[in-house]
């Protein structure tokens, strides 16, 4: 599903954020990226967005070549893709409902889609009572919970999340993390960049370490260390 | 996956809405600037209406009775051709006469039915080898009172100063017509770039799910074009109630006789018209344009 070869990312030339990255993602994994502020993670996940382009290797994303895409085909690539943000990255002037059909409504969906597929979403991820509130009226959790319902509404095969539990207390992690589990479990392949041990340590996970760009650590049903 | 057309007229209408008073700023910039610009083209085609029959260095005419004889007209012929102070010069026969009647009154087709060919005068338009007023004036005494000739009619000064007074008013028109257009291109630019600003986040989600290029820009660029249309339809009456007023006004009856031509027809008001349009088209395509490829980074 996800494949990078030798992957080197450098910022202005000298700022080497990802060196000669080599990773396999099958379909359906969960994997979280782990490693002190810095290392890559970010950067990692940003280049198997098309947000960023490597120097050096090739990336590959749904058995595509993601670097030699025109960027005119980079959006169809991104709506193969959900991506949820730590700050939650909500638009305050629109409701719960209509940030979600939002994500359906750029990408040209007709509106009996939008009718049908936000209900649905909401439902999933247990704010139907609240699809008519507005964001400064939802707690930190249930903005994250919109976050995910709007990076998983047209129903990716990929889901990337850069620290989804960072703004988070503890108790509220464990159910956004209960409801990543469950997207996971239909089979969409998660990666998730975090600094949350007892998230890592509880759900054993694979677990990919980067340390100043590098890949220490690969491991199957790993913890955070 | 197009664009649905519910979508782009709902951003853009609160694209318009968050820039209400800038946008404002824009249309009445682009409606005066074209204002300006459509009063150059009917101020110029007035005028030429106005001095037709003395462009080409004419400067006298001959005008002969529409009974003339064959005899009187091949007189005062022979005068023309055989005066080596004449450069140049015109015949306009009866039916020729007709067809620039009908031209000049296009407007009044109850006169022009009630007026025929063979009433209309022939004329001889002359230009001299020397355009001097007082040669001119001495060239032109030599036809007035022979057999067949009605009245002979010289250009003069008068003429020759509202010509060149025209040119310099249709010349100041055109350069703040330029001007404000100019302004109003970069108000078109800066709205467009305060919308993109406003909508920053937004943007960002929609490059992350998955909104294509043209998805982003097309509501940004319908911005600029509103704007733009609604400056033209203010300009469009600003020329309406120019054209009815002040330049219908100088060619009252009453008005001088030199003005009464001065006019412009349907034809040239509506080729204006779409003329204003069309530059408030192009004004909001270059605003636009430099908005979204340089400010927009989709």
């Amino acid at each position: 599903m996800i494949k990078l070869n030798n992957v080197t990312k450098v910022y202005k030339g000298t700022v080497v954020a990802v060196r000669d990255v080599t990773v396999d993602i099958a379909k359906g994994e969960f994997v979280f990226l782990v490693g002190p502020s810095g290392s890559g993670k970010s950067t990692f996940i940003r280049l198997l967005n098309r947000e960023e382009l490597p120097e050096h290797g090739t990336i590959y994303v749904a058995g595509k070549d993601i670097g030699t895409l025109g960027a005119w085909r980079v959006p169809f690539l991104r709506r193969n893709i959900g991506f949820i943000f730590q700050d939650f990255k909500l638009l305050p002037k629109k409701t719960v409902a209509e940030n979600v059909a939002f994500a359906l409504e750029v990408i040209g969906k007709p509106r009996h889609v939008v009718r049908k597929q936000v209900p649905a979403i909401l439902e999933l991820v247990g704010l139907t009572a609240k699809m008519d509130n507005f964001p400064h009226e939802l707690s930190g959790g249930e903005q994250q919970r919109v976050s995910v319902a709007r990076a998983f509404v047209n129903r990716p095969p990929i889901l990337l999340a850069d620290e989804p539990t960072g703004n988070l207390d503890p108790q509220t992690s464990v159910g956004i993390m209960k409801l990543l589990d469950r997207i996971n479990r239909t089979g969409t392949t998660v990666v998730m960049a975090t600094h949350d041990r007892s998230i890592v340590d509880t759900m054993r996970r694979r677990v990919i370490e980067l340390d100043r760009g590098v890949v220490v650590r690969d491991q199957a049903r790993g913890v955070y260390e | 996956m197009a664009l649905s057309p519910r979508y782009v007229l709902r951003e853009t209408g609160q694209n318009l809405w968050r820039n209400v008073l800038s946008s404002a700023a824009a249309i009445i910039t682009i409606g005066v600037s074209l204002w300006l610009f459509g009063g150059f083209f009917l101020f110029n085609y007035a005028v030429d209406n106005a001095t037709a029959r003395w462009e080409g260095g004419i400067e006298f005419v001959v005008w002969m009775q529409p009974e003339a004889t064959a005899e009187q007209d091949a007189n005062i012929r022979n005068s023309i051709e055989g005066s080596p102070a004449i450069k140049e010069w015109v015949y306009v026969d009866q039916n020729q006469a007709y067809q620039e009647f009908r031209e000049i009154f296009s407007d009044t087709p109850e006169l022009i039915e009630v007026v025929s060919p063979d009433v209309l005068p022939p004329s001889y338009r002359v230009v001299p080898e020397n355009p001097d007023a007082d040669v001119v004036a001495e060239l032109s005494d030599q036809f007035v009172g022979r057999p067949g000739v009605e009245e002979v009619v010289s250009a003069d000064q008068t003429i020759r100063d509202i010509q060149r007074l025209a040119d310099k008013v249709t010349r100041v028109f055109l350069v703040g017509s330029v001007i404000l257009l100019t302004a109003a291109t970069l108000l078109i630019l800066t709205n467009i770039v305060s919308a993109i600003r406003s909508r920053g986040a937004e943007i960002e989600i929609m490059k992350v799910v998955g909104a294509t290029n043209w998805f982003i820009r097309v509501p940004f660029m319908l911005e600029g074009l509103v704007q733009a249309v609604l400056g033209a339809m203010g300009a469009w009456v600003g020329l309406r109630i120019l054209d009815d007023t002040v330049i219908k006004g100088l060619s009252e009856p009453d008005s001088l006789q030199l003005m009464q031509g001065f006019r412009v027809d349907q034809g040239e008001f509506y080729s204006t018209s779409l003329l204003v349009l069309g530059i408030a088209i192009v004004v909001s395509g270059i605003g636009s344009a430099v908005a979204v490829t340089r400010y927009l980074d989709v």
